[in-house]
């Protein structure tokens, strides 16, 4: 933002290991309940280098979308510190775009006006917004729905909206929280590919939530896998693809190992998941 | 598009039985009005029939004393509708946005919401006069507590995933009560702005019926105490008229704008 140089930057000696992007430092987050303090996130470190698209996955429930609110801001750290670009931070970090899981569209917004609602935060002139709207509403499939109101659309077309909102942005670090799980298998290929692209064109980092394998391994560097309460770090698996990737890379053999290997890891906190959940319903 | 025209059909030609429906209740209560004139049942000056209503009313409307006092009054409904709508909405914002308010203080909303406030007058007056002051006090009196608790239980019905979208592009405070909180609540708002308009105006005529020398409730009492029942039935028709047109005009208004 600010490409000003000022003379104490001169002065400086030039650094030389690059600050990473996302720093997750030895973070818990612990939930005060009637019933007593409940960890949803344990003890989780994880730094994420510029440009690097890294994704968490895990079994509903270990934590995940807890962690997603925590790096954006928007619930305060129990213990250890998160920092973006160097720094420390207690709320949302202006560098930092969100996608919910939750149909998080403004129902009294069209599908333009919701897209260029970060834009007009930033006090964008009104016909440049909607240009720039209109784009990003292009991009995610939905041109021709611009003037549509999120209650005529399908959910799987509003989740859609919401990504075209946070990519409008245009977020250095883009936080995404299983932001596909509403649409059906073809169009979250698609747009798995779409975010990829956008992904390169602006050397955006990426932090993706998800419980979807396949997805994880098609578009990560890195798969952090969570274990199921209290969430901690299981594994970090390297995913390594050649770029770019598109989803036609899904049938090979490679990609294959990497599901596999994931999935191992991922089988016996998934069943304790399971698990939990009859053990509740009874 | 083709599914919206097919149902826009039924819908029409159901208005129109509405309509008629309509139509058909007013007349037949007229009919009885004025059968129950002529029957001699009840003093005709106490029910006195069409003709002389009618006449009652193109008298009313052509005289300037009806719309001097209209002004009076449509100013104090006015004057007292902004204020009290005003200091609710401030007062339901800081309710429904704080937990601490609201345990502090919304069950006294509650008890003196449905208060009548008229109890209240000779106070108003003695703090404001007998002029209009009184009778603005006594409308925005009313009109504070169903907007306040409107404002309230709006706010708290907002999802919160949209004031975290809000936050996450780190709107600020003015942002956020611009672009997510009011249009979030703006039909429960609305609709208190709508019943806050209307207790407003029971407010102000009330007032002005129990002691004042101008407006419409004023006129009122007047043709009551002159014994004027034609007169007072043409006012009575006409404020009513004004009453459901301005409360037309507001239900437009908090449906207006957004499809659903
Ligand atoms: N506000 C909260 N208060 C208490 N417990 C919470 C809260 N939010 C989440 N939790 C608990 O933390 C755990 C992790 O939740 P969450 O992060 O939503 O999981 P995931 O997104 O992986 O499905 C769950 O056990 C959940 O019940
Ligand atoms: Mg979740």
């Amino acid at each position: 933002m600010n490409d000003m140089i000022r003379p104490e930057q001169i002065a400086q000696p030039p650094v030389t290991a690059p600050e990473p992007m996302l720093v997750i430092d030895h973070v818990t987050k612990r939930f005060e309940t009637p019933d007593g303090p409940v960890v949803a996130v344990d003890n989780i470190s994880l730094t994420v280098g510029r440009g690097e698209f890294v994704s968490i996955i895990g079994p509903s429930g270990c934590g995940k979308s807890t962690l997603f609110n925590l790096v954006g801001g928007l619930l305060s750290i129990s213990d250890g510190t998160i920092r973006i670009d160097g720094e420390a931070i207690n709320g949302p970090h202006k560098s930092i775009g969100m996608v919910f899981q939750e149909d998080a569209t403004f129902p009294w917004r069209t599908v333009i006006d919701n897209v260029a609602f970060p834009l007009e935060l930033q006090g964008m002139a009104k016909g440049e917004r909607l240009e720039r709207a209109r784009h990003f509403v292009s991009l995610v499939g939905l041109h021709g729905f611009e003037k549509r109101y999120p209650a005529e659309l399908s959910g799987g077309m509003r989740q859609r909206v919401s990504i075209a909102r946070t990519l409008a942005a245009e977020p250095k670090l883009l936080l995404m929280d299983e932001p596909f799980a509403a649409l059906d298998e073809q169009t979250r290929l698609l747009l798995g590919d779409k975010v990829l692209q956008i992904q390169q064109e602006l050397n955006q980092t990426v932090l993706l939530i998800t419980h979807n394998i396949t997805e994880a391994v098609q578009l990560s560097d890195r798969v952090l896998i969570m274990t199921y309460r209290p969430g901690r770090t299981k594994r970090i698996a390297l995913i390594e693809l050649p770029r770019p990737r598109t989803s036609e890379m899904l049938s090979s053999d490679t990609f294959g190992r990497y599901v596999a290997e994931v999935w191992a890891d991922l089988r016996e906190e998934a069943s304790r998941g399971m698990q939990d959940a009859e053990r509740g319903s009874r | 598009m083709a599914a919206t025209g097919t149902l826009t059909i039924p819908q029409k030609s159901k208005m129109d039985a509405v309509l008629v429906l309509r139509i058909a209740i007013i007349a037949s209560l007229l009919v009885f009005w004025q059968l129950l004139s002529m029957s001699g049942l009840l003093y005709e000056d106490v029910v006195p029939g069409l003709p002389q209503i009618t006449a009652g009313l193109y008298r009313l409307l052509t005289t300037t004393e009806f719309y001097v006092n209209l002004k009076v009054t449509a100013g104090e409904i006015l004057a007292a509708s902004l204020i009290g709508g005003l200091t609710g909405m401030i007062a339901g914002l800081s309710l429904g946005g704080s937990y601490f308010m609201e345990r502090a203080f919304e069950r006294y909303f509650y008890y003196l919401g449905p208060t009548p406030k008229i109890i209240f007058f000779p106070l108003m007056i003695m703090w404001f006069g007998v002029g209009s002051g009184s009778k603005v006090a006594m409308g925005a009196v009313s009109c504070f507590f169903p907007v306040a608790l409107a404002v309230a239980a709006g706010m708290r019905r907002i999802p919160p995933i949209l004031i975290r979208v809000g936050e996450s592009f780190r709107a600020n405070r003015w942002q956020m009560l611009t672009k997510v909180h009011l249009p979030a609540m703006r039909e429960p708002v609305v609709n208190g702005f709508r019943l806050g308009f209307g207790v407003a105006l029971i407010g102000v005529l009330l007032a002005e019926t129990k002691l004042s020398n101008q407006g419409l409730g004023f006129l009122v009492i007047q043709n009551y105490q002159r014994f004027d029942m034609p007169g007072m039935y043409a006012l009575l028709i006409a404020i009513f008229v004004i009453a459901v047109a301005v409360n037309a005009a507001l239900g437009r208004l908090s449906r207006g704008g957004r499809r659903r």
